[in-house]
């Protein structure tokens, strides 16, 4: 199945895939199921389920093998927007790499990461980034190897942002032969085509984004020992399904791991002018210009 | 495994006040602290909830999919709870996008529901929302009127018209106790020991006229101007405002009143509004 949304293989020729995506039959029930909800169901083996009724069902097995059967046609948008999601985030947690509800963008040579829930502006934010001339690492997950030798690494994997419709009205982006992530879906696939990181960079901060109401109330202050545990812990992307893999510990772990970067809480205010700011100040700050 | 006790109204009808008399309730009548953020009952329509407990991928779906998976949500809950749940619901009682109840019958242990006069919800739900009285008298009497978008913390909540709320309920909710708001500030004590009853809440006379006591309106106003609120809707704008019946009468024209009760006469005669 075409998958756009990733950049093309670059390396040597005839090499072995590190993950394989192919079209084929799931079955109804894994063996030795340890955990069966409507959505998720995890085997005995640690492999996992995924059904997204009228979309795709899913097989992700060994943090290797991911097999889709489309309950739409294969091409579609939506088919990806769960694999490249979802998918994705829990094949993470069977490879033992941390998925992170963050966007990461490269600031001189390296990956600063702007953790937060939905709704909080991650992709919003990545845009604003990329259009100051920065390239993106990831605009929704990032997925990161803790455990890398020289310390934890981003690895980068999808060259696009979503973006509501009304974030693309204030950012002034036409959505003009732009491709909606989801048939009748006022969201958005944003490529950002040369502005793609491909490499991987040495993850250099993680900021947790709060809104505040007031500009005023506006602070970037460090986080440190369990509370940055805790407030890391809670940003993992798809968490409690790593959880019902027995996965804690291993992520637990991982961000031991990250505690090696600086943890920020980053409070900005609503609205776009105050974004644009926090870009200034982030790059400021990252391209060693002080704040 | 144990069902749901569901406390549904229209948004602006007294459900909040009603959560902390319950809260306060089952204190045995303490006070409600209002810098607390322990909440009795907590929204049905949670986005977190269905992310946590189904590994719902909520930000890729649409609102009518989220939906459909709510009576899973509850089953799930139901399954592994040992004690009725409490849940506060603005949703009309309705069938989802794949036809089943929304709050499956099976699931439930009680309702309760809230009413109150329309005319007073205008302007209620006016101050509530920033929008003016008329935007707001024709979202009353619009059928696919939806709330708790905002901030994404909430699913999409379908209301429809003010009148297809208080019938879909009348008529589908199971196990029902009707509650007025008027009936609720005239006597709160009383109203108070008959939901304490209606979910067979183990409390003693002593502590209903202690929780009745500690919200009265001007008491949980007061906590307001002291602590702020949690679930008021932006800073500034108070939740707790006059908690009066009848306001309406200095706050809507006779146009913006005939109005209302053009669109929803019938239901407001049924329940004495008229």
């Amino acid at each position: 199945m075409p998958l756009p949304e990733l950049p093309p293989w670059r390396g040597a020729e005839g090499g072995t895939p590190e993950i394989e995506v192919r079209l084929g039959n799931v079955p109804d029930q894994l063996p030795d199921i340890i955990h069966r909800g409507p959505i998720l169901q995890i085997g005995g083996d640690g492999s996992c389920r995924y059904n997204m009724a009228g979309v795709a069902c899913f097989l992700i097995e060994g943090g290797r093998r991911i097999t889709v059967r489309p309950h739409m046609a294969a091409d579609a948008p939506d088919v990806r927007l769960f694999l490249l999601g979802s998918v994705f985030g829990l094949l993470c947690h069977q490879r033992g790499w941390l998925p992170l509800h963050a966007c990461c963008v490269e600031i001189g040579g390296r990956a600063i990461a702007f953790a937060g829930p939905s709704g909080i502006g991650k992709s919003t934010l990545a845009a604003s980034f990329v259009r100051q001339g920065y390239r993106l690492l990831a605009d929704d997950v990032t997925v990161i190897d803790a455990h890398a030798p020289g310390g934890p690494l981003v690895i980068p994997a999808i060259g696009r942002i979503k973006l509501w419709r009304d974030t693309l009205d204030a950012l002034k982006i036409s959505a003009d032969g732009l491709e909606p992530c989801r048939n009748r879906m006022e969201k958005f696939q944003v490529p950002v085509g040369g502005r793609f990181q491909l490499t991987r960079l040495p993850l250099t901060a993680i900021h947790l984004l709060d809104r505040v109401s007031d500009e005023r109330q506006a602070e970037l202050l460090p986080l440190v020992g369990l509370q940055a545990v805790e407030t890391l812990l809670g940003a993992v992307y798809r968490r409690q399904a790593g959880e019902r893999m027995g996965k804690r510990p291993q992520m637990l772990r991982a961000i031991h791991r990250l505690l090696t970067v600086p943890i920020l809480a980053l409070r900005y205010a609503q609205g776009l002018s105050h974004l644009q700011q926090t870009v200034y100040r982030m790059a400021a700050r990252y391209e060693g210009r002080g704040e | 495994m144990t069902g749901f006790c569901w406390l549904a109204s229209y948004p602006k009808s007294g459900n909040t006040w009603l959560r902390l008399a319950l809260q306060s309730l089952i204190n045995g009548g303490k006070e409600v602290d209002f810098r607390s953020r322990e909440t009795f009952a907590a929204i049905a329509a949670s986005r977190a909830d269905l992310e946590d407990v189904l590994d719902a991928p909520v930000d890729e779906m649409t609102d009518d999919e989220a939906e459909a998976l709510r009576p899973r949500l509850y089953e799930t809950q139901a399954r592994a709870a040992a004690a009725p749940l409490f849940r506060k619901v603005h949703d009309a009682c309705m069938t989802t996008y794949a036809g089943e109840p929304l709050f499956p019958p099976a699931l439930t242990l009680k309702t309760v529901y809230i009413v109150r006069d329309p005319r007073d919800v205008a302007v209620s739900l006016a101050h509530h929302t920033g929008r003016d009285l008329d935007q707001t008298i024709a979202f009353m009497g619009d059928p696919a009127a939806t709330f708790g978008l905002a901030g994404k913390r909430q699913l999409r909540q379908v209301l429809s018209t003010w009148s297809f709320h208080v019938e879909s309920w009348l008529r589908d909710g199971p196990e029902l106790l009707l509650l007025r708001y008027e009936h609720m500030l005239a006597a709160p004590e009383e109203v108070l020991g008959r939901v304490a009853l209606h979910l067979r809440l183990d409390a003693s006379p002593m502590d209903v006229r202690r929780a009745a006591a500690a919200t009265r309106f001007d008491r949980l106003r007061a906590a307001e101007d002291r602590y702020g609120f949690r679930e008021s809707p932006a800073a500034g704008v108070r939740f707790f405002r006059r908690g009066i019946a009848g306001g309406w009468r200095d706050s809507l024209t006779p146009a913006q009143v005939a109005r209302i009760v053009a669109n929803h006469g019938p239901v407001m005669a049924r329940l004495g509004y008229a």
